[in-house]
């Protein structure tokens, strides 16, 4: 993890764990077709936390979907830790989830049932796999929930929900990260717990985080930001400041 | 996932346990059949055990062909040849005949239409009965009686009293009280009556007959030893030689099938539809709960569960609600078992049983039933989880996708459809075996069943759309809301109220059909009597002793009597009763219904021919002119040439033939008589002749005289204790399905819980929210209660006119049906207490913040 790599979005570094070439993802046909993306071309190299902004509609959740390969694109491939994800069945690709993604949701998605701390072994207990107990140990230290750990999702505010569910997407160890708005339902001061359990698990855990974001503040703990309009990416930036986002943001719109 | 299967279990534990009762009142029912009907099996094992305990060898007669109902007699002579055998210490004949004892007036004989049995008393050495007080009977004139008897009468030892016989009334003089076995067991239940061999045989007309002969071994011999000792002696083709043992078992198995088999077989039916009805809760939902649950699966999926985890999931959650409902099912079916006896035992079907009894056998089957639908039920719903994408979980408001199958759902249904309606026309147009017929049939309708319910969705919105109007009216802005709610969702409306269908479309197709039957009786006394009175002998079976018609007769204001015998012959393989009339009376007292010949022809009938019931003549495929070989339960065979046919299903239902020609085929001890057409001389009053007729026939106790009016009324109450019991049974169905009302009910409040939460604030009442949810149900209700009557409808008409030629008529029972759909509308607001009460109940900040 050089300093080098922090600020220049890596494009064709061979350690890239996500690569996606000429990808293009069209809805509906004729009159009502809708390119959601429309020529996308990106790669996450290993140890980076990126972010994707743009306005409403632009593509963002489209592209990240494709990326995790939750949704097929209408032409273009997409590498995940080596491994081409068109033509993988469901089995497959299943089985590529469980071992090499981890996903943050918006809304939290904990199971109500499961306290926390089962909510975060699951993962591993669908694989059938037992986490490393230092490991689950670092991460649960991490999360701060100390003995909250036994309790239930209702009982927890939205903050430690969202960092549990952080938790949980890293037990695993998995090749990248996917987050989709993970702060988009946490207020201010919650979500800077969240966005620095995140940063925490790209700086000390060597983790690749990409998420897509609404929100400035979010992508300003960011070590590249990516900006989507109309399906394309129309910049491509390292590491800026919430005020430098904004800039951005209101020349697009 | 076992783990994660459990504990969504137990944070769902209402939805759980609602739909573990749907399933577990089915495995109650199967489970409680088996429980009594092996209660029932082993109490005759037991029965005839005891009997035969002192007993090595046993000789009986062996019929030409079987037939349970009908005794067979055989020559007391032989006794001398089993003496001879070797090894013999004792051998004696014995006879079982049907007859009670009177005490003081009061017929000691079965109720109920179970017989009562007169038994020869044999030497103590062989005798199952014991005397506890005096001792067994010797000397012409004497008997001894059950304990049961003497507890119920009062009677005592030495005391004279009457013995209503086939001969007429005898007086005889108890010599002692008897007990059976070791007295924990009884047969015939309370009415045994010890009596002398010979009295026995004069009384009945059996004179030099037997019903077994009994042989005890030396000490050192075995019975199969002495079986083959006696067989040896016995070289006949027509005697049969069984251990005593042997004897046991048969005896209790021929008893089994009579009783024991129906009840099980008839019971099962009923249990089944209790199982369906739960399938289609259980189905309903998972289906609900998949639906509800379409984030948590997709999430499971994107975080790499696969689609045979998830079907696992859902699969496993229904197998563990279908074992712990079959489990508390198998126990709660000792308790049903426990209920039906005392049941049977209210209605006078008293039945013998010992101690509970759950064998490994109830309790597999019973698992594998409950678990086994509860899983298939859930697969379904547990593939459509598999098709929820990863994606789903992220996208708001994401529903489940609609499958292929759904797509064609119309298609399949109708063709499920006609294959029911297939199956429902050859169970009632084919002849094959009958047990073939009714699987058949019962198979068609569960066909026609499943595709109602699969089109049904699809008139949901329009009858909703009906419903609404007076349902507004009635209840306003809260009614309109609950038909919204109702139409909502139609496929899960529709399944739900197919649930109650299936229960109330029986019940109507039971009332078609028993109505039916009781009108096809009732009917043909109506139609085809044109006497006043008929005399039969009380109990089944039973002859009328041969006296009867003289003293009618001789009755003033009598004006013709006929007599009517009959008996079992086969012909072709085929059991059928043959009928002797007397050819010059029978036209004054019956009209028949000629489709060839005329009263003419009976008139002139004569030996050597016979008139044939048109269904049994298609049956043995005669025609007039034709000749039919008929063999008798006696052994001797006739031939007849058919002179005519004519139709009549339930009063001269077979062969029939001048009192002459009937006599050669009669079995030892019938007298050709069991039932006397009384006419009246015209003018004269009936009650007068009646109860002169009744005054006459004092003397025969076993003799019963009846109006018509009164033989009608005797068919109705039968009629109504089938349709009581029937009723009893479907009602479980029908409750099943209530619980699937409240359960659909309180998952889709459940689901509304924001919903309702935003109804509260802006103003709607407690009140007006139980109004609304109440009514939810009740269009539920009505949507299943029209359709089950609509179903049981055609499913009565159709049988009735499928069975038209055995004598069937349908009747539309217009009141009950009023009945029927006022109870399922009542139903429907039962179901809703619960379910409103939850969704009154809700705080409604909460409501409005949950997620
Ligand atoms: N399932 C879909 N069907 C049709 N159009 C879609 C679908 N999903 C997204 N779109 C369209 O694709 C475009 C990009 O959507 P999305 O990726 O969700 O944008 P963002 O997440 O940036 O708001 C939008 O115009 C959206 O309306
Ligand atoms: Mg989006």
């Amino acid at each position: 993890m050089s300093t080098d790599m922090k600020t220049t979005p890596g494009t064709t570094a061979t350690d890239a764990v996500v690569v996606a070439t000429d990808l293009t993802k069209i809805y509906g046909e004729g009159d009502s077709e809708v390119r959601a993306l429309d020529g996308v071309s990106v790669s996450f190299p290993k140890g980076q936390l990126a972010a994707v902004m743009g306005p409403s509609g632009s593509g963002k959740s489209t592209l990240m979907h494709i990326l995790a390969g939750l949704d097929q694109p209408t032409s273009g491939s997409v590498l995940v830790d080596g491994t081409e994800l068109a033509g993988l069945n469901d089995q497959k690709l299943t089985l590529l989830r469980r071992d090499k993604i981890g996903f943050v949701f918006q809304f939290f998605n904990l199971l109500p049932m499961l306290t926390a701390k089962e909510n975060i072994e699951l993962p591993m207990k669908i694989a059938g796999s037992t986490p490393d107990p230092e490991w689950q140990a670092t991460l649960v230290e991490a999360t701060g929930l100390g003995t909250r750990m036994s309790h239930k999702p209702a009982e927890l505010s939205g903050g430690q929900q969202q960092r549990v569910a952080v938790a949980r997407a890293l037990l695993s160890k998995p090749a990248v990260i996917f987050g989709d708005e993970p702060t988009g339902n946490l207020d201010s001061k919650t979500s800077s717990e969240v966005l620095a359990l995140l940063r925490r698990a790209v700086d000390e855990f060597g983790q690749t985080v990409i998420m897509v974001t609404h929100d400035a503040s979010a992508a300003a703990i960011a070590d590249r930001t990516l900006f989507l309009r109309d399906g394309k990416i129309v910049r491509d930036a390292g590491h800026l400041s919430a005020g430098e986002i904004l800039d951005t943001i209101k020349t697009l719109e | 996932m076992i783990g994660l299967v459990l504990r969504g279990l137990s944070t769902r534990k209402l939805r759980s346990a609602l739909t573990a009762v749907a399933i577990l009142l089915g495995v109650t029912m199967i489970s409680g059949t088996l429980v009594l009907t092996d209660q029932i099996d082993r109490a005759f094992v037991q029965i005839f055990e005891q009997g035969n305990s002192k007993i090595d060898v046993v000789v009986k007669q062996k019929p030409p062909f079987k037939d349970d109902q009908t005794e067979v007699y055989l020559n007391a002579d032989l006794v001398t040849a089993v003496r001879a055998a070797d090894g013999v210490q004792i051998a004696e004949p014995y006879i079982q005949v049907q007859g009670y004892v009177i005490v003081d007036g009061k017929p000691m004989d079965q109720t109920g239409g179970a017989p009562s049995f007169v038994f020869s008393s044999v030497s103590e050495a062989l005798n199952p009965y014991t005397p506890i007080e005096g001792r067994l009977p010797t000397a012409s004139g004497e008997i001894a009686i059950a304990t049961q008897i003497a507890e119920k009468s009062k009677a005592k030892v030495g005391q004279s009293v009457t013995l209503a016989t086939q001969d007429g009334i005898k007086p005889v003089k108890i010599v002692g009280i008897v007990q059976y076995g070791d007295g924990t067991t009884s047969l015939g239940g309370s009415t045994t009556v010890l009596a002398p061999l010979i009295d026995v045989q004069n009384w009945w007309s059996l004179q030099g007959k037997a019903s077994y002969i009994y042989a005890k071994a030396k000490d050192g011999v075995s019975a199969d030893e002495l079986k083959a000792n006696v067989r040896a002696a016995l070289p006949q083709k027509d005697v049969i030689v069984q251990t005593g043992k042997e004897n046991a078992d048969e005896q209790a198995s021929v008893l089994n099938n009579l009783i024991g088999k129906i009840i099980r077989y008839a019971l099962l039916a009923f249990a089944g539809v209790a199982v369906l009805v739960g399938a289609f809760i259980i189905y309903n939902t998972f289906s609900i709960t998949v639906a509800q649950r379409t984030r948590e699966f997709a999430m499971l999926r994107t975080i790499g569960a696969s689609r045979r985890q998830i079907l696992g999931t859902v699969v496993g959650e229904a197998f563990i609600i279908g074992l712990v409902a079959s489990v508390i099912g198998i126990g709660l079916g000792l308790v049903f078992a426990w209920g039906l006896n005392k049941l049977f035992g209210a209605i006078g079907f008293g039945l013998p049983a010992t101690g509970l009894i759950l064998s490994w056998q109830t309790v597999a089957v019973s698992l594998a039933v409950g678990v086994g639908i509860t899983v298939l039920a859930s697969i379904f719903p547990a593939l459509r989880a598999t098709k929820i994408a990863p994606i789903a979980a992220l996208r708001e408001g994401a529903t489940l996708p609609v499958g292929r199958f759904q797509k064609l759902t119309p298609v399949i249904a109708i063709v499920i459809a006609v294959l029911g309606a297939a199956g429902m026309v050859f169970g009632l147009t084919s002849d094959a075996d009958t047990t073939s017929r009714l699987l058949t049939l019962a198979g068609g309708a569960i066909l026609i069943f499943m595709a109602v319910a699969m089109l049904a969705r699809f008139i949901v919105r329009p009858v909703v759309g009906v419903l609404a109007v007076p349902i507004t009216k009635v209840a306003g802005g809260v009614g309109k809301l609950a038909s919204e709610n109702a139409a909502r969702n139609p496929a899960r409306t529709a399944v739900t109220a197919a649930a109650l269908m299936i229960g109330i479309g029986l019940v109507v197709f039971v009332t078609i059909f028993v109505g039916g039957l009781k009108e096809s009786f009732t009917g043909a006394i109506d139609t085809s009597l044109k006497s006043d009175v008929t005399v039969t002998a009380r109990g089944f079976g039973g002859s009328l002793p041969a006296g009867v018609l003289g003293a009618v007769k001789a009755v003033p204001g009598v004006q013709t009597a006929s007599p009517v015998g009959g008996t079992v012959v086969q012909v072709n393989g085929q059991s059928l009763a043959l009928i002797g009339v007397d050819p010059t009376t029978i036209t004054d007292v019956y009209k028949f219904d000629w489709n060839t010949g005329s009263d003419t022809v009976v008139q002139n009938l004569g030996a050597g021919k016979a008139l044939v019931e048109d269904n049994i003549a298609t049956s043995l495929k005669v025609k007039p002119g034709g000749t039919i070989k008929v063999q008798s339960i006696n052994g001797a065979t006739a031939t007849f040439t058919v002179a005519g046919t004519y139709t009549d299903p339930s009063i001269l239902n077979g062969i029939v033939v001048e009192q002459s020609a009937l006599k050669p085929l009669l079995q030892s001890n019938a007298t050709g008589l069991n039932t006397v057409f009384v006419k009246e001389v015209p003018g004269s009053n009936a009650d007068t002749v009646q109860a002169a007729i009744e005054k006459a026939l004092a003397g025969y106790p076993t003799a019963q005289v009846q109006s018509n009016a009164q033989q009608k009324e005797q068919v109705a109450s039968g009629v109504n204790t089938i349709l009581v019991i029937f009723y009893a049974l479907l009602a479980l169905s029908v409750m099943i399905s209530l619980f699937g009302i409240v359960n659909t009910l309180v998952l889709s409040i459940f689901e509304r819980t924001r919903e309702i939460g935003m109804l509260r604030s802006v103003g709607t009442t407690r009140r007006q929210l139980r109004a609304m949810i109440r009514w939810e149900a009740v269009i539920t209700s009505i949507i299943g209660g029209v359709l089950g009557v609509l179903l049981g409808i055609m499913f009565g008409w159709a049988v009735c006119k499928g069975l038209e030629s055995e004598g069937l008529s349908f009747v539309f029972p217009t009141v009950q049906i009023v009945i029927f759909l006022v109870l399922s509308i009542v139903a429907g607001i039962v179901a809703a207490i619960l379910p409103a009460r939850r969704a009154a109940k809700l705080d409604v900040l909460e409501a409005l913040q949950y997620e």
